[in-house]
């Protein structure tokens, strides 16, 4: 959707017919001073190379911030023509001014494009994303952006500061030649430099003036499943201090300083109105255990209350009142985080925000205490003594408040007790009263989450192979299936998963029957059982019959078969177990002349085991696949791609029939 | 009338008119009555698993006021948790146009109770820039649960005397239970209406009621969308108006005369340079030329000229400083050597007239876009055209705009599709030819060696024919060798189902119009070779992959479309590793459904294996009755390429 929105606001730069263009003017001296300066290292696939950006942050008080900013761009090929689209975003606490844009074409004059000929444009709604936020863009199109020639823009943002932070994101997916950054303080200010992913650089100082240099960064070229771009790329964290520290909204030292800034922005939220002590105290009349209470509600936030985002302002931060929340029943997932804490507390039961990060890897012990690093806050419900319930899985001790349990009211498919993969192992901010911590979150074992698949099957002379299937789905492959179900528009479409699924492994099927269990029943495993019929599974060659025992389902992925040498470390979903068993009766008159061998793969990250053997007149095929550690470091991303060969061969391997001896 | 026409009359409109008068709601701002029967709904029957419905939409348009505004009111019914996404409405609207006025919502509980919006609706700039204001009224409703019934109205106020074509979408992305639609017409100007994809079942069509166009309908599908369909405006169910002057014609006969006279005077007035022509034609052929070799010279020579509908857009500075000199007609585009698409095709229609052929300028449609029906008399559906050549008695249809089109092949939307053949009377339908599927063709020519790991490896060697070439280079024509590289490979890749090596080897000519497009590759197919205890697997079909997963669904709700007729042929040879037998080979595999064909054949040449593979599609349109006969013919497509060669490895491959 957003997409399609740019190729509009393009559309409309397009048609602005008989608006007067701006007078054409020389690009400026800095840009000039790089039509001759030699490229960074950069390979033939590189679309374009960032010549030079330059960031000047200039803090002329608590209130209010100047930044200037200047960048130019070598388009190298084709695909680079996309850096003549400038796109600068702002909202309602920033104002942009000084918008300019400039071309130095290979040949002939110059180019040059003023603020306003921009275009202003802002999300439609799309799901999933906030209905309502004041963030704009300022789209400005260079002219003549095309392969060989220099485009550069600059402009100032003004900007009321929620924080006294600023991030220097130096780094991109394109190679940078030279990048500046200059800091100009109040005096007696002081500030504090943190360099994440890339080694830390001295700044020159002059003054109150800082200036930060780098030279000919690696571009970061996108991999499936590699680590989040903010765990991988190099960033300067900078926090403000006014002398004496009086500003509410200083920059912080540590995660303590923001647990206490995040404290007081959420103050009083989660005070509850007369109708969510009362509905708190229905929603929980009938549960009989503290365990059983928290869940109620915990159901209720989850499924009741409607994601909805408003962000307007620090509303992208602070969350709506707990009674707002719950008289309007939707909200973003801090309304909901605070309405599930409001009721908490109507029960007894302390809880406390965790500001997170919805791309685990984003945060990390070494990362610095800034705002940017989050996108999502979930809630750490202090577990009274005494509850031991089995089904609260995602707790984690915790040295002053005892055993915590995480707990994510903004995904409805996840059950109370369990986390999502992406969550685990993560990295949050835990605001307590005392300040804030940033914590880890649990892993959970990997048969929380997984397939588990049994089939009974039948196998004709023929090669027709029919029976029934039984699948049963936890964690995060129950939640992708209710998802996918969950926006189906219709009943007949319910089968359709199943239909892809058996798509991967049989050229032809017919389900005869299907069902589906526990759409609705979140903390029950979510099953499919299906019956199926498979003409011509097993081929005939000769008088011998070819049969796969493998089913379907596949476990191996191409994923590292690719061309270039993986650079980023593989990141799994989560922790998972994926076990299949197959029995296959074979038709009369057959008998097993030559078997599939055994395999058994054992990696510190993840296992493989299959076999496949003979009972009688039925073969039977079972294997277990499990990913055991979240993330693949470079130095084995081999052996991950000889695990899914090995898989992949074991997918294909096949066991050979021929006719019984008399 | 032209719409720039429309739009002169409503600033007149505008300037002539008085003081903008407030006018009520059209319909009130009373609600519907709400039934107990809508209260307690937990299903429709007529849409089972639908998250949502609407109970009720209405859509009163008044065209005929200085102050024409379009009264909209929507009652939804929640009927999963899904569907409550439905409570968030975002009314999109250009500024230029008018406003959005008078938001009321509410949200009905289950048990009847409502809680009204009392909020506020939300202004939201989607695009601004000089001249447009595209904004959105965003708001949500309150408390909205599973079995909640949302409502809301609003009006879109349109600026004085801004009157324009419009219509009534009746197919949306939920079911519609009763849905009732009119329009007050302008008075100063003629309207037509059509439906051109029909109607839903049960329901009247639109009528001329007291001066009020009404239209009733109820139970009107969700629409769906699903691969291989047809353009979704030709599937969705919608009336459309279109103003013009004067008494509107209603014999499509004579509305299409009086068009086709109007483009043919436009096309004779631009190519109307009969000496000019006669001069340029003396500069490309030869007297001594056949008629097939004049027309191809000309062909080639106009299609090489710059055609500035093939460029990137250019900012408005860039079109400054080039100082592009409008072109008025042919003797201009010779001259000069540049020409939009359609004057480009002119210029070659005026040479070919000039070298002594009939020819013809032809308005079509595009299959992309419309399916035309002229008795729908939409002269805008008429969106683009080629020219027809009369060569030794036989049509031949050409568009030199298209680049990269060899002579004589047309764009795949403009295939087969009806045009407009015009002349002095105004005109004659003709259809434009649809080349057989043996004519777009993608032949897979692979010489490998298969290694004793299993793996495949040797050249591979890919042409690409007539319509399957020409999209080809279409796609990539602004992409560097890089890119195109990575393109083919990444074909390559898309026809193998596992992971493969593959490198291109050649340097394809992508620039020119020939009708083929060759490409060669190093390939490795890693594990190619599956096992079976002391025997090994070979698949026989290495580049199936398009076909696995093609009508995996059993279900289908609209026609089967495909863009052209096409067919793949593949000739496989694989040689083995000394000392390895064959066993058995799979049977000739097979299927002619006479539209769509299939065969494959494997053959043992004394160590050396051949497969060859064909798969012919004859197809453009299939109804959807005929969905299981199409689905079972893939499935057979993908039974013959599961089948499998048993190799009798050599003793050293047999103890590894």
């Amino acid at each position: 959707m957003w997409r399609v929105l740019l190729c509009f606001a393009l559309v409309v730069m397009g048609c602005l017919a008989g608006v007067p263009p701006c007078a054409a003017g020389d690009a400026p001296a800095w840009m000039h001073a790089l039509v001759s300066a030699p490229l960074p290292a950069h390979d033939e696939k590189t679309d374009a190379v960032l010549l030079y950006s330059e960031r000047i942050v200039t803090v002329q008080s608590a209130d209010k911030f100047k930044i200037t900013v200047r960048e130019a761009y070598k388009i190298l090929r084709p695909g680079g023509r996309e850096y003549g689209t400038v796109t600068v975003s702002y909202n309602s606490h920033s104002k942009i001014t000084g918008l300019r844009g400039w071309c130095i074409p290979a040949q002939g004059k110059d180019y040059e494009v003023k603020d306003k000929e921009a275009v202003e444009i802002s999300l439609p709604k799309v799901d999933g994303s906030e209905l309502v936020s004041d963030v704009k863009d300022k789209l400005l199109r260079i002219p003549a952006a095309d392969v060989g020639n220099i485009v550069g823009y600059e402009y100032e943002k003004e900007l009321q500061p929620f924080v006294l932070q600023d991030v220097w994101r130096f780094q991109e997916a394109n190679p940078v030649r030279e990048a500046h950054y200059t800091l100009q303080l109040p005096a007696g200010w002081e500030y504090k430099a943190t360099w994440m992913n890339y080694p830390e650089v001295k700044p020159a100082q002059s003054g109150n003036q800082s200036q930060w240099i780098v030279s000919d960064i690696k571009g970061i070229k996108h991999e499936d499943s590699m680590p989040p771009w903010q765990g991988v790329a190099g960033q300067m964290i900078v926090s403000f201090f006014p002398s004496g520290g009086s500003a509410q909204n200083q920059g912080f030292q540590n995660w303590k300083q923001m647990g206490i800034w995040y404290q007081g922005l959420t103050s009083g939220r989660r005070d509850a109105s007369p109708e969510l002590k009362q509905k708190a105290a229905s929603l929980t009349a009938s549960a009989s255990t503290p365990a059983a209470k928290m869940k109620a509600l915990g159901e209720f936030a989850q499924r009741d209350i409607r994601y909805v985002a408003i962000e307007l302002g620090i509303g992208g931060w602070q969350p709506h009142p707990a009674a707002e929340v719950f008289a309007h029943h939707y909200g973003d997932c801090k309304d909901k985080a605070t309405l599930m804490g409001a009721m908490l507390h109507e029960i007894g039961i302390d809880s406390y925000y965790v500001v997170i990060n919805s791309e685990r890897g984003s945060v990390t012990p070494e990362t610095p205490a800034h705002m940017g690093g989050f996108d999502h806050v979930i809630v750490a419900i202090k577990l009274p003594d005494g509850v031991s319930e089995g089904s609260l899985v995602a707790t984690a001790a915790h040295p002053k408040l005892g055993k915590i349990l995480f707990f994510d009211p903004t995904d409805e498919l996840t059950p109370f007790g369990q986390l999502s993969g992406a969550l685990q192992a993560n990295y949050g901010l835990l605001v307590t009263p005392d300040g804030g911590e940033l914590i880890a979150l649990p892993e959970l074992p990997p048969a929380m989450n997984g397939i588990q698949r049994t089939a009974k099957l039948n196998l004709s002379a023929t090669g027709t192979l029919s029976g029934e299937v039984q699948e049963t789905r936890v964690g995060d492959r129950a939640w992708s299936q209710r998802w996918a179900l969950r926006t189906v528009t219709k009943d007949t479409d319910r089968i359709k998963p199943i239909e892809t699924l058996l798509s991967h492994s049989l050229a032809t099927f017919q389900i005869t029957k299907a069902s589906v269990g526990n759409l609705q029943l979140t903390d029950q495993p979510f099953l499919y059982n299906y019956s199926v019929v498979a003409q011509n599974y097993a081929k005939p060659a000769g008088n011998l019959l070819l049969v796969r025992p493998r089913f379907v389902g596949n476990k191996s992925s191409d994923l590292l078969e690719t061309k270039e040498p993986r650079k980023y470390p593989v990141e799994f979903d989560g922790p998972s177990r994926d076990s299949d068993s197959f029995e296959i009766t074979l038709p009369a008159g057959y008998e097993v002349d030559d078997l599939p061998p055994p395999v058994n793969a054992d990696y510190s990250f993840a296992s493989y085991h299959s076999k496949t053997e003979v009972n009688g007149n039925t073969l039977k095929y079972t294997r277990t696949f499990e990913v055991k550690e979240l993330s693949v470091p470079l130095s084995k991303v081999e052996d991950l791609k000889k695990l899914y060969r090995i898989i992949a061969s074991d997918e294909r391997n096949t066991a050979v029939l021929k006719p019984a001896a008399h | 009338m032209s719409y720039r026409r429309l739009f002169l009359l409503a600033l007149l409109l505008a300037v002539l008119g008085a003081v903008r008068p407030t006018h009520p709601v059209s319909a009130g701002d009373e609600w519907q009555p709400i039934s107990q029967e809508e209260l307690k709904m937990a299903s429709e029957p007529k849409a089972p698993g639908a998250p949502a419905v609407y109970l009720y939409r209405q859509v009163d348009r008044d065209d005929n006021t200085h102050t024409p505004h379009e009264y909209n009111y929507a009652r939804i019914k929640i009927l999963t948790e899904e569907g409550r996404k439905y409570a968030d409405v975002e009314i999109p609207f250009f500024k230029e146009e008018g406003d959005i006025h008078g938001i009321k919502a509410r949200t009905i509980r289950p048990d009847g109770s409502i809680v009204n919006f009392e909020g506020k609706a939300f202004d939201k700039t989607i695009v601004k820039a000089k001249g447009v204001k595209f904004l959105a009224k965003t708001f949500t409703l309150p408390d909205v649960q599973v079995g909640s019934i949302i409502e809301y109205h609003y009006t879109y106020d349109l600026h004085e005397g801004y009157v324009y074509n419009s219509r009534w979408i009746l197919s949306e992305e939920l079911f519609t239970k009763r849905g009732k639609f009119s329009l007050k017409p302008n008075s100063d100007f003629a309207l037509r209406w059509s439906w051109p994809a029909g109607l839903p079942a049960g329901t009247a069509a639109p009528k001329d009621e007291g001066g009020y166009v009404r239209l009733e309908s109820q139970n009107i599908p969700a629409f769906q969308i699903e691969d291989y369909m047809p353009a979704q405006n030709e599937l969705k169910f919608r009336v459309d108006f279109v103003y013009s002057d004067g008494i509107p014609e209603k014999e499509p006969d004579k509305f299409w005369k009086k068009e086709g006279k109007k483009l043919n005077d436009r096309v004779e007035s631009f190519t109307g340079k009969r000496k000019a022509m006669e001069e340029a034609v003396a500069e490309i052929v030869a007297p001594s030329d056949t008629p097939e070799v004049k027309l191809g010279k000309i062909y080639a020579k106009v299609q090489k000229l710059r055609n500035t509908s093939w460029e990137a857009e250019k900012t408005e500075q860039e079109q400054k400083r080039e100082k592009q000199k409008e072109i008025n007609n042919v003797e201009d585009l010779w001259k000069r050597g540049y020409g939009d698409g359609r004057q480009i095709n002119w210029l070659f229609l005026a040479l070919a007239r000039a070298a002594g052929f009939e020819a013809y300028s032809v308005y079509i449609s595009s299959r992309s876009e419309y399916f035309f029906k002229p008795q729908i008399m939409n002269a805008f559906e008429l969106n683009g055209d080629v020219v027809l050549v009369k060569l030794n008695g036989k049509d031949t249809y050409c568009d030199p705009a298209t680049a990269f089109a060899p002579f004589g092949l047309l764009s795949w939307p403009e295939t087969g599709v009806m045009g407009l053949r015009l002349d002095k009377e105004g005109g004659s339908w003709v259809t434009t030819t649809l080349p057989p599927s043996s004519d777009s063709r993608i032949e897979r020519k692979a010489d490998l060696k298969l290694t004793e790991t299993g793996a495949l490896e040797g050249k591979l060697t890919v042409t690409f024919s007539g319509l399957e070439a020409l999209w080809r280079r279409i796609e990539e024509r602004n992409e560097d060798a890089t890119n195109r590289k990575k393109f083919l490979e990444d074909q390559v890749k898309e026809y193998i189902p596992v992971g493969i090596d593959v490198d291109l080897a050649n340097q394809p000519d992508w620039g020119s119009s020939t009708p083929t497009l060759v490409a060669e590759f190093d390939l490795k197919v890693p594990g190619w070779v599956s096992g079976a205890g002391r025997r090994a697997l070979v698949p026989v079909g290495l580049f199936s992959a398009p076909e696995k997963h093609a009508f995996e669904h059993a279900g289908r709700v609209h026609p089967i479309y495909f863009s052209y007729p096409s067919t793949k042929i593949d000739d496989v040879t694989i040689d083995l590793p000394l000392g390895w037998q064959v066993s058995s080979l799979p049977p000739v595999q097979g299927l002619d459904a006479k539209a769509a064909l299939y065969s494959l054949k494997a053959e043992d040449n004394k160590g050396t294996l051949h497969v060859t593979r064909r798969l012919n599609m004859d197809l453009l349109m299939l109804d959807q009755k005929l969905y299981p006969t199409l689905r079972n013919f893939f499935q057979v497509v993908r039974t013959g390429d599961e089948q499998q060669i048993v190799l009798q490895p050599g003793a050293s491959a047999a103890s590894r």
